[in-house]
């Protein structure tokens, strides 16, 4: 005795950046006006978010059809969101994204507070990006970001404990309907798991305790010293250590791993996605040489690289 | 200062060497105070400022890829469009039935799923093609009725005869739930679990029975029915029997053939010519006492079109109104009713043994009906003998009902039928361009639309003010309306300030700073609520942003989730 809902407005998920940048899988409905979704990682099946962090660039892409596209980036204790406000916005988000552009331009530090649609694209590597479309944002103060940190950190903690309840129930509706999984947490679950397979939370966990020392107010505990100046200046964590040799292995072997569909992958792949991380390409070439001599990757064709499992 | 941001200064200075150590120690002292930004975050901001006009070079981490070798996909719409020996193939389909089976494998006792599929799901009345399909896997995604999208299937043609086999790495998306779940005929449901139509079969008690008469529309004469009302332990439904019906009340019946219609928001059984009604033994079956617990329901769970209902309220305002029908006189009674859920209207049509002055009355409905007005549910007592008067309430006698409201989770409301006298809380996610002043209609109060009413045309309107919000609990939304009163509690300002705001910036500006003061914060909202298909909406006439402490909440969940 369920009506169809298909017609009602998607809720908003808090959200930390990392959960919604390393979501790498889609669902789309064929209607035309079926809700689109980003199915994360923990299991979050994402049509809406309100997230915020601060506005790191904003800047505007003239396009090829003359339309005008602002680009931006926002970042938050656990990375970078990516967006875009297009010609599409509504009157106000429009009027906003120029008047947040000239205090870019100036250097003025603007918190950013936003609700706005999943967007999904694959490139033809394969390599797959999260991006957003704001429907509606505004500035905020420091009390009203450390307000959001908390519930997107409660938002990801009470994921974290229903995927790891999920874990051990049967991978199908009822059984996780059974073992207390939350109707709106079902679907995305049976996703991410077969999608993601088996994946440490750990970061996750890193995320939440450093959001929450900003929440508290204890900024001593959520800073962390810079890289050497000698190091890339890159987005992502992982670049933090990147210099180190273990780690640049590590991070290889990792993208192998999420990225094999069985075939291995390709050279080409690696290569971008290792580079993408801050990861020079000719100390990635070198590293995979290293790997691949020690026995821990094998190429079962040229080009092609596999875990030796 | 300028120590503790030293490596974080040092490290802008590489790419700066021209700026100022103070002022970069000094702008990550900025970012850390007043907008909670850890150095190592600020960093790229710190950068691009004092780099200037250069640009910083932006390069995107891109997530682990889908699929690196992308698949040699078969994409098609329509069965027709394989060949035998296809594979990888994607296609959307209806599942129009689903059986297991087990069969020995290599020695091995597997579970196999096999049935028929249909193509072209979507259209209502289109050409549809149906193949057999096994699935190896075997999925839980396939069930009979749902639309879903096989990605990676393969077409196996034997002896002419077409079929599509889906195996273990084959991708089944449920694009649409299954609607019509598919019971084996003469299996008996639970009724709570009943679909909203079809055949069904139940086994349940008998709490209600009485004749009753169905005056067909055109004045050709009436129709004898029976109206009652079957129990199981999941639940009560309403019947409407065709067929003469003289099973007692308390009497254990399997009935098999009936089908469910829903009446308004209700859903009834209804049972015909075909409908097998026979005594059904079962000992350990709850007996009608216990069973008939179930038909008392609170206000909060009043639904549009029931009947034989059983409810215990408070009768908080009372009074006898008159009319004329067919040149006669009639007299009708109505008031206001609550209980702690919820309050709502109730009507009589016979004179109750009480007078006004004893109001609040505690009384116990029996058996009455439910219609709705504006969505909100609204009760009817058609004799007095429904009515019984109560010494004392159920619940706790200093309570007042009068202006009593229920707090209601927010996914409740969404979820549940349409109430007056509730609150909620949530997050605000959206603040409409169109929230403010406004001009209704001077006929009908409805908002004008470039000066002009959609039933009455262009008129001068009423000026008034109103917010169009949208709360939201991560589960659920409500689009939240608040009136005049409420706008001006929620944003501390009176019309004349509010005025003057608009004027001043003009409505975006206007509009941007209520987002400013509302979006991401958690709103009480006091009002009604009307639930229909398209969702759920307040009307509030109270508003106001809850105040709450970051600090507390984030060591509130650290004790909670052990995080420390």
């Amino acid at each position: 005795m369920q009506s169809s809902g298909r017609v009602r407005r998607q809720p908003a998920w808090h959200m930390l950046a990392s959960e919604f940048s390393e979501a790498t899988l889609n669902e789309k409905g064929s209607g035309e006006y079926d809700p689109s979704f980003v199915i994360t990682k923990l299991g979050a099946k994402v049509n809406r978010v309100i997230v915020a962090g601060l506005l790191e660039r904003l800047e505007v892409r003239e396009t090829s059809n003359g339309s005008t596209l602002y680009q931006g980036q926002m970042r938050d204790p656990s990375g970078l969101h990516y967006f875009s406000v297009g010609d599409y916005a509504s009157e106000s988000m429009r009027e906003l994204t120029l008047s947040l552009v000239e205090k870019t331009e100036i250097g003025e530090p603007v918190l950013l507070l936003m609700t706005a649609k999943s967007r999904w694209y694959q490139t033809d590597e394969g390599a797959v990006y999260t991006s957003l479309r704001p429907e509606e944002a505004c500035e905020i103060d420091a009390k009203t970001y450390a307000l959001w940190l908390t519930r997107a950190c409660e938002g990801t903690l009470q994921r974290m404990k229903t995927r790891n309840d999920s874990l051990s129930a049967e991978p199908t509706a009822e059984g996780l309907k059974a073992a207390g999984v939350p109707d709106n947490m079902v679907d995305g679950l049976l996703l991410s798991r077969n999608h993601y397979g088996e994946f440490d939370t750990e970061t996750y966990t890193l995320n939440v305790m450093q959001a929450l020392d900003i929440a508290e107010g204890r900024m001593e505990a959520a800073s962390q010293p810079a890289p050497p100046p000698q190091s890339t200046l890159d987005d992502a964590p992982a670049a933090a250590g990147a210099s180190d040799d273990d780690a640049v292995k590590e991070t290889l072997v990792a993208i192998i791993g999420q990225l094999d569909q069985g075939d291995g992958v390709d050279f080409e792949t690696v290569l971008t996605n290792a580079d993408a991380r801050g990861i020079d390409r000719q100390l990635a070439e070198a590293k995979l040489d290293e790997l691949s001599n020690e026995g821990t990757l094998h190429e079962p064709r040229f080009g092609w690289f596999r875990i030796v499992s | 200062m300028s120590e503790k941001y030293e490596t974080h200064v040092n490290a802008i200075l590489a790419e700066c060497p021209d700026a100022d150590p103070k002022d970069i120690a000094e702008a990550f002292a900025k970012y850390e105070t007043e907008f909670y930004i850890p150095p190592q975050d600020a960093m790229r901001s710190i950068l691009r400022r004092f780099k200037g006009e250069q640009s910083v070079p932006t390069t995107r981490s891109p997530s682990q890829g889908g699929s690196s070798a992308p698949r040699n996909t078969k994409k098609v719409s329509r069965l027709s469009e394989l060949n035998g020996n296809d594979k990888e193939v994607e296609i959307e389909v209806e599942i129009i039935s689903h059986n297991m089976r087990e069969q020995t494998i290599r020695g091995e006792q597997k579970q196999i799923a096999f049935g028929l599929l249909e193509d072209n799901p979507w259209e209502e009345k289109g050409d549809k093609t149906r193949w057999e399909y096994k699935d190896w896997g075997p999925s839980a995604n396939l069930a009979p009725g749902s639309i879903v999208r096989i990605e990676g299937a393969s077409v196996n043609e034997y002896q002419g005869r077409m079929s599509l086999n889906i195996n273990q790495s084959t991708r089944i998306v449920v694009v649409r739930e299954g609607t019509r779940p598919v019971v084996a005929p003469g299996e008996p449901q639970d009724i709570n679990s009943l679909p909203s139509d079809g055949y069904v079969c139940v086994v349940g008690r008998v709490l209600a029975s009485r004749p009753d008469q169905i005056h067909k529309k055109d004045g050709s004469g009436s129709l004898d029915i029976v109206r009652g009302r079957i129990a199981d332990e999941s639940g009560t439904i309403g019947f409407l029997s065709w067929e003469p019906f003289d099973h007692a009340v308390g009497s254990l019946l399997k009935i098999d053939g009936a089908q469910v219609r829903t009446f308004r928001d209700t859903p009834e059984l209804n049972f015909g010519r075909t409908t097998k009604v026979e005594i059904y033994h079962d000992k350990n079956f709850a007996d009608a006492d216990s069973l008939s617990q179930q038909t008392v329901l609170t206000i909060s769970e009043l639904r549009d079109g029931a009947r034989d209902v059983d409810a215990v309220v408070q009768i908080t305002e009372w009074a006898k109104r008159s009319f004329t029908r067919d040149g006669e006189e009639r007299f009708l009674w109505s008031g206001q009713i609550a209980d702690p859920t919820g309050r709502c209207r109730m009507s009589a049509w016979s004179e109750l043994p009480f007078s006004e002055d004893q109001l609040p009355m505690t009384v116990r409905l029996k058996g009455v009906r439910v219609r709705a007005w504006q969505g909100i549910p609204d009760i009817t007592v058609d004799n007095v003998d429904q009515v019984e008067i109560l010494d004392a309430t159920p619940w706790d006698e200093s309570l007042d009902l009068t202006n009593h409201t229920a707090e209601v989770d927010l996914h409740d409301l969404a979820t549940g039928a349409s109430r007056v006298g509730v609150s909620t809380s949530a997050i605000i996610v959206s603040v409409r361009e169109d929230s403010g002043f406004i001009q209704r209609c001077t006929e009908c109060r409805r908002v004008l639309r470039d000066g002009a009413c959609a039933e009455h045309g262009p008129n001068d309107g009423n000026s008034d003010v109103r917010l169009r919000l949208v709360m939201d609990d991560g589960r659920s939304s409500v689009s939240l309306l608040t009136n005049k009163a409420a706008t001006l509690a929620l944003l501390g300002m009176d019309e004349a300030q509010m005025k003057a705001a608009v004027d001043e910036d003009g409505q975006m500006a206007f509009v941007q700073t209520l987002r400013g003061t509302l979006l991401g914060r958690t709103v009480k909202a006091t009002g009604r609520t009307i639930v229909d298909e398209q969702g759920a909406m307040m009307l509030a006439d109270g508003a106001a942003v809850v105040e709450e402490d970051a600090g507390m909440l984030a060591t509130e969940l650290r004790a909670h989730w052990g995080v420390s």
